[in-house]
């Protein structure tokens, strides 16, 4: 190539968008850590049934209520992507509300779990079955609350003023981690609760 | 400035008087990607002199397979094996390229730091602690499952290591994540993904698979770590033959997983070669190309026992088509980048004429080390050759993870005047790549040999035959060998820092943008914004394409 810089204007560095880079790959990373435990409960269950064995005894694992979890978190989707959308638009009040009803719906989803596991009766020693179903939750617990910290720190955020059309990059960040965290419980549901 | 911001790095020590006490002040405050950069590359150093005596002392326990002197017992025996190799990806090769990447990658994409410099230096501070605490817990009887039943005091060692490898991955996880995102989204204008120097790319394709495998290392730990207080004790917890943890982990340090660690090698390779011949690089996008085939053939995490059934009914990962095409494929992405850069350095007026550079004989040498690792893991997915559960597997590590040391060390020489401001000997450097290449070489073959006299790679399976015996003679020659290049580099890092001349701007006629400032780099990398970027080889768009002989002379 033979094209000459020289005399072209020195450009400044760009800077686009790095917050939101970054919480893509940590949601990444933190859904292939998901990814990885299920999988061992998925394979462990795989090998059980090929030994003839029983997994779960019938009606211990209850779809029901793990349904009303996963329509909750549909639902914060919903709020989520409308604070990104108010932040957008220079909204700060639908934005606080927004934020605000996805932080309560998670705390709506730490209760549900803990109904289905005091529910459930299991000990996390007793067998294979139990001990990854405890694992697999409370793995998802600790990505939820990190989901929900994240949300109750960019609602802070929101409420002193720090975002606006042109910095809407954190809420945006949020929002699509707390995306991959209902994900996550999407596995999870359909593993647990709907396969058994 | 907001809470956001990283404050100037001549903020800091103001109010404490004492040098010692400024200095680490400094180091636990620094936002600067370089010093972050140095410290991971110290520690990585460091691993790599532990790693090689711990070898050394395999090797020579290995001699005698009816005793175990060195260690004083079977269990010292296979928790240092383990944590050698453990180590020498975890604590060596990947915290040798994170640092490297740490303070080249910013200046070589235009960026004025680090993406999230303060998660880039809790990182670099998070390995040392975690790494420590590994060691320490494996030398106070931990490790990753005994051969034997674990006393209460052993079970809490065990915990300890989980806990240390954890916050190790972890810190490994942190450093990727800044590095990939200073790649993605802090490249200066005019530098298109297309253009980005190879080195910086390789970085990006390493980091990204390291972001997306390294978590299910993390997943099985935690389940292990579980299972070891609380569990039925059939997840790693029951500590005992092939429900120790180890055994679930070990895919970390096999194919197709250990070639993660060696991505950045083609980087190196692409970096180094073009500059040696004083040429733009051939086909530049084609290597991005390479690269980025051989990343995706390295994604390894679904290949491991948590994964294997071991019911006959199901079907075992390593006799899947898709591990075999795996083992297969890797090959020919290491074959086109030294075939790329084998037309590099023939169309080039290189400086090859006389003794080659200390960092062109690294970079080549390692990609001849990760080509040889390869095709002996072409060897091990062949069916019919049963090295599946031999030594070979060992040979494989040893040759992909040397490949990423012997290029590690050539990146330093290379980038040595951007890192600490000093030229380093290039004749310290020329015997530091030949002894680490030659060593991998003794050390990974002598081994793969072996693996065809089935001699098995647990380390507390004595050999069937006696060539074993020599063989294992050639692999401690090996690792005495790696051991002396390990020296040289030492030396040479103890005596630039004594010279303390500062290294040339441009010493070796650069391509790329951190040859565009000055030695060393200042806060905030470049006196002015770089120029517009209209290629992969910037430097080369302005200038003559003619390299300088200085280095050498300097």
């Amino acid at each position: 190539m033979t094209a000459t810089a020289t005399g072209l204007p020195s450009p400044e560095v760009a800077r686009p968008r790095t917050v939101l880079v970054g919480t893509m790959f940590a949601s990444a990373t933190a859904f292939m850590a998901f990814v990885g435990v299920v999988l061992v409960y998925v394979s462990s269950r795989a090998e059980a049934r090929a030994d003839g064995a029983e997994w779960f005894a019938d009606g211990t694992v209850e779809l029901g209520p793990s349904g009303f979890i996963f329509a909750t978190l549909i639902l914060s989707i919903f709020t989520v992507q409308w604070a990104v959308q108010a932040v957008n638009n220079d909204d700060r009040k639908n934005a606080l509300v927004a934020l605000a009803l996805s932080g309560l719906f998670g705390a709506a989803v730490f209760n549900q779990l803990w109904f289905i596991i005091n529910d459930s009766g299991f000990a996390l020693s007793a067998n294979n079955a139990q001990f990854m179903f405890f694992v697999v939750l409370g793995t998802f617990v600790v990505f939820m609350i990190s989901a929900v910290a994240f949300v109750v720190l960019t609602f802070l955020r929101a409420l002193i003023g720090q975002f606006g059309p042109r910095k809407a990059d954190s809420v945006a960040a949020a929002a699509f981690y707390w995306n991959t965290v209902v994900a996550m419980y999407a596995i999870a549901w359909y593993v647990i609760f709907v396969t058994k | 400035m907001t809470m956001t911001e990283s404050p100037p790095a001549t903020e800091t020590a103001s109010s404490v008087s004492s040098p010692a006490v400024a200095g680490l002040y400094e180091a636990l405050t620094t936002t600067d990607h370089k010093r972050i950069g140095r410290l991971w590359l110290r520690s990585g150093a460091l691993m790599l002199i532990g790693a090689v005596v711990l070898g050394v002392l395999l090797g020579i326990e290995r001699l005698d397979s009816d005793s175990t002197d060195v260690f004083g017992g079977e269990n010292a025996f296979f928790q240092m094996w383990a944590l050698y190799r453990i180590g020498l990806a975890l604590l060596v090769a990947a915290p040798l390229f994170i640092g490297l990447a740490t303070v080249i990658v910013p200046m070589q994409v235009g960026s004025t730091n680090i993406a999230f410099p303060r998660a880039a230096l809790a990182a670099a501070w998070g390995f040392l602690i975690g790494a420590a605490i590994m060691i320490a817990s494996v030398l106070a009887t931990g490790g990753w499952g005994a051969v034997d039943q674990a006393s209460a005091a052993e079970r809490d060692a065990v915990a300890l290591t989980l806990v240390g490898m954890g916050l190790v991955v972890i810190s490994l996880l942190l450093a990727s994540l800044s590095i990939a995102t200073t790649v993605v989204s802090m490249r200066v204008k005019g530098m298109t993904l297309l253009r980005t120097p190879l080195f910086a790319w390789s970085m990006l394709v390493a980091a990204s698979v390291w972001l997306l495998t390294l978590p299910v290392l993390l997943a099985n730990l935690l389940v292990a770590y579980v299972d070891l207080h609380n569990g039925p004790g059939t997840f790693g917890g029951g500590l005992s033959g092939d429900l120790s943890i180890y055994a679930q982990i070990a895919w970390v340090v096999e194919q197709p997983q250990v070639y993660a660690f060696a991505i950045p090698v083609l980087g190196v390779l692409g970096s180094i070669v073009p500059v040696a011949a004083g040429v733009r690089a051939a086909r530049h996008g084609l290597s991005m190309g390479l690269i980025g085939f051989f990343g995706l053939l390295s994604v390894g995490a679904w290949a491991q026992p948590y994964f294997q059934p071991t019911n006959d009914a199901l079907v075992r990962y390593d006799e899947k088509f898709v591990f075999i095409a795996f083992g297969l494929a890797a090959i020919l992405p290491i074959l086109g980048s030294l075939g790329g850069a084998a037309d590099t350095l023939f169309r080039g007026r290189s400086n090859v004429d006389g003794l080659p550079a200390a960092h062109l004989l690294g970079a080549l040498g390692g990609a001849v080390l990760l080509l040889a690792g390869t095709a002996a893991g072409v060897a091990r997915v062949v069916e019919p050759l049963e090295l599946g559960d031999r030594i070979t597997v060992s040979g494989v590590m040893n040759l992909v993870l040397f490949a990423a040391i012997a290029s590690a060390i050539a990146g330093i020489w290379f980038w040595a005047p951007k890192i600490g401001g000093h030229q380093l000997s290039p004749m310290l450097g020329r015997g530091a790549s030949l002894a680490v290449v030659g060593g991998a070489v003794l050390l990974g073959t002598a081994q793969i040999v072996n693996g065809f006299f089935e001699t098995s790679n647990s380390p507390l399976v004595a050999p069937v035959e006696d060539a074993a015996d020599a063989l294992n003679v050639v692999s401690l020659i090996g690792i005495v060998l790696i051991g002396l290049g390990v020296l040289d580099l030492v030396a040479a890092l103890a005596m630039a820092m004594r010279k303390g001349e500062t290294g040339a701007d441009d010493p070796w006629g650069g391509q790329s943008l951190e040859w565009s400032t000055v030695t060393p780099p200042p806060a905030g990398n470049f006196a002015e914004a770089p120029a517009l970027v209209i290629s992969e080889a910037p430097l080369l768009d302005d200038a003559p394409e003619e390299p300088s002989d200085e280095g050498e002379e300097s």
